[in-house]
């Protein structure tokens, strides 16, 4: 299995963490882009941060339309493309998990579960320095979480 | 092993068919909702595309120019199968932008096989109706009475 990349969405729709394992020729862009002849074209910094707004749209939508035909106690797992698979887990308090990984992945809702529980809550909840409100991703990028995080996936690699 | 409902979506957005073969499986929806429900899937399977994190290898498309249109790469896909705690949906896209929508249980297996099967139908007794006027609804009795025996055959199963 491959994970391509990883977002965290705050009760307040804003993107707190991401964070891509892609190499940087493939990179996640949003939207299309003229094809060019393998000449490395510099990434753009807002590349990312569009991306990660599309992803929220996607599965704020998709959860809503899942919630409303399947009922209040429905929640939305995952889907898949013919190219990539998308995971989610939200927690009571609205904070939203997304993955995305290869096709061939299982769910990996656990997993995102177990980084809530072993990551999200130990080296950020709990760190007495981190604000509230993670504005800008202020309190997550410390190194104890984007370490653990990085450890974490690669081991599921 | 179940069917609950079908939903079919013109290319514009638009909701064309709709019908229910199993009450339990999800909530009532109204028709307004559903309308808005298929607009918003819509979208949200553009947006899906477009979020493909896998680019396509540069060299390919290097190649591209000398033999035409033989290795463009395929094009993105959009949403295929989405599932949740209750229900799995997956979406069949014709090559005409037609999309079918279909909500089965979770553990329903070869749903792939059963759409396609629905495509057949649809091509058989709606394209192949002479009254039928192009991305309005549907409404052919040959084509709900085939449509509803055929997944009654596999809801019984």
């Amino acid at each position: 299995m491959v994970v391509y990349s990883f977002y965290i969405f705050d009760r307040h729709t804003e993107c707190i963490y991401a964070k891509s394992w892609l190499p940087d020729s493939s990179r996640p862009v949003s939207g299309s882009q003229p094809i060019t002849n393998g000449s490395s074209k510099p990434i753009r910094r807002d590349d990312n941060d569009n991306t990660a707004k599309l992803i929220f749209g996607t599965v704020f939508s998709l959860r809503n339309m899942v919630r409303r035909l399947g009922g209040d106690d429905d929640a939305f797992i995952s889907y898949r493309t013919a190219q990539y698979k998308l995971h989610y887990y939200e927690t009571p308090s609205n904070t939203r998990f997304v993955m995305l990984t290869d096709i061939g992945t299982m769910s990996m809702r656990n997993v995102l579960h177990q980084i809530y529980i072993n990551l999200w809550v130990e080296y950020v909840v709990k760190n007495p320095l981190s604000p509230v409100e993670h504005k800008g991703g202020e309190g997550v990028k410390n190194e104890l979480f984007e370490l653990g995080l990085d450890q974490f996936v690669r081991g599921l690699m | 092993m179940t069917v609950f409902a079908l939903i079919i979506i013109n290319k514009a957005g638009g909701l064309i068919y709709n019908k229910t073969f199993h009450e339990a499986g999800l909530n009532k929806v109204s028709t307004n909702d559903l309308l808005v429900l298929a607009g918003t899937f819509h979208g949200v399977h553009a947006i899906t595309s477009k979020l493909n994190p896998v680019k396509p290898t540069p060299d390919r498309s290097s190649t591209a120019s000398n033999s035409g249109l033989a290795n463009r790469p395929e094009p993105p896909s959009g949403l295929e199968v989405l599932e949740s705690e209750n229900f799995r949906l997956q979406c069949f896209n014709t090559m005409t932008g037609t999309k079918f929508l279909l909500f089965t249980d979770t553990t329903q297996a070869n749903v792939d096989v059963t759409i396609r099967k629905v495509y057949d139908l649809y091509s058989d007794y709606v394209m192949k109706n002479p009254f039928y006027q192009l991305e309005m609804p549907v409404r052919c009795d040959m084509f709900d009475r085939k449509l509803l025996s055929y997944i009654r055959e596999i809801n019984n199963r």
